[in-house]
């Protein structure tokens, strides 16, 4: 076979576009693809003349690169495990605003007469709760196990604490929550203040909580059939947790029409900031969570 | 209006034909279609070409020691390429023939 030809010496010097901009639009693409073909394009590039003309080529290319991914460049496991580290942070966010919900309408038993569709949807978040956590729950305690198992095998504790923080983080701040209740509340509870403290308090416990296993997936980097399980469970639980976040939106808006009595209800900005937060989280849960589904379901 | 009969021009055929004479490299790959096919690829639409190329078993890329990575045809891209020209060489003979039948048209 004759060697591959080359440019030889008929390359041209970079134009003024320069390696910036095609840095720029290189940066563009999905990191597989820049793995793979960066250096290419920006030898091609440079040999060309490096024109705008060439470089926004090559952004422009940049979005079919996302949606259709070449196959033979597609991570399996990478994409499952990056899927389930932000479908994890995304499901304890929505499930911290569902929970928040709960406190400020179910428990302080908000039920507009006349309008039993908010009472259905208290009822639908509480089941959609439970069953995504079950779901959840049931189908990542294999790969956790497995993780923790290989986390002392190999003396890693660092990656053995960030496995336990589901556990450590919940419990400090239910600990911490029963200190400030006794401390802090009255017979009506805990002041408004207080209230937004421990509200503050239970989101940054939930992210801690799922920021460990997310760290121990990225440097643990498990495969096989038990990541396979726990990002198809997560699907399923995101998919059952979207149905809890309209359960919310249905019951937040049938307050803000129905109950002049509701959190907030004289300040309209706070119910549509909140709807908007659980409509946010719950897309990037159930985006994220596909995302990983698909991998898991994909013929290797 | 643009002629849009220049999709005869697909940008995977003419990598392939371009890697079916000897294996090159992206720059060698756009300096050979734009003179003897008379297309310019952009940068852009060379490498998601290769890329999906290389997906699909009709091409692979050979070592390089440096960034500019040289690619060669495999046996399923010159089945494919092969394939693909029949059915583009009929069509063409079949235009030719009835252009000269009906138009008397002698060639160009």
């Amino acid at each position: 076979m004759r060697p591959p030809s080359g440019p030889s010496g008929a390359t041209t010097p970079p134009g003024p576009s320069g390696p910036l901009l095609s840095r720029a639009a290189l940066a563009l693409y999905p990191p597989s693809w820049r793995a793979r073909y960066g250096e290419e394009v920006r030898a091609l590039l440079h040999d060309s003349g490096g024109g705008l003309a060439a470089v926004a080529s090559v952004a422009w290319r940049a979005l079919p690169a996302w949606f259709w991914p070449p196959r033979h460049l597609h991570d399996r496991p990478a994409r499952m495990r990056a899927s389930l580290a932000t479908a994890l942070m995304s499901w304890s966010m929505l499930t911290g605003l569902g929970l928040v919900f709960v406190q400020l309408t179910q428990f302080q038993d908000l039920n507009p007469p006349g309008h039993p569709e908010v009472r259905w949807a208290y009822a639908v978040f509480d089941v959609t709760l439970a069953a995504s956590a079950l779901v959840a729950g049931l189908g990542g305690l294999p790969l956790w196990l497995l993780m923790l198992r290989r986390a002392r095998r190999e003396q890693r504790p660092r990656d053995a604490v960030y496995l336990l923080l589901p556990v450590i983080a919940p419990a400090a701040y239910l600990a911490a929550l029963i200190v400030t209740i006794r401390l802090a509340g009255g017979a009506q509870g805990v002041s408004q203040w207080w209230f937004l403290v421990v509200v503050l308090a239970g989101f940054a416990a939930a992210a801690i909580a799922a920021a460990g296993p997310g760290l121990a997936l990225r440097r643990l980097q498990p495969r096989g059939p038990a990541l396979r399980l726990a990002a198809a469970a997560g699907g399923v639980a995101a998919a059952i947790m979207a149905v809890g976040a309209v359960a919310i939106v249905v019951a937040v808006t049938g307050l803000s029409l129905w109950s002049r009595h509701f959190a907030g209800y004289h300040f309209g900005t706070i119910p549509v900031l909140y709807l908007a937060l659980v409509v946010t989280t719950a897309t990037v849960t159930t985006v994220s969570a596909a995302r990983g589904t698909r991998a898991a379901l994909a013929e290797p | 209006m643009t002629d849009r009969l220049d999709r005869w021009a697909d940008p995977p055929l003419l990598v392939l034909a371009s890697l079916a004479e000897e294996p090159k490299h992206g720059y060698a790959i756009t300096q050979d279609v734009a003179q003897t096919m008379g297309v310019r690829l952009s940068a852009g639409t060379l490498y998601a070409v290769i890329a999906r190329l290389e997906a699909r078993g009709l091409i692979e890329p050979l070592e390089s020691e440096d960034r500019r990575r040289p690619y060669r045809i495999t046996m399923a891209g010159a089945e494919a390429l092969a394939r693909q020209s029949e059915r583009m060489s009929t069509v063409a003979s079949l235009a030719r023939e009835r252009l000269s039948t009906s138009l008397g048209w002698a060639g160009a």
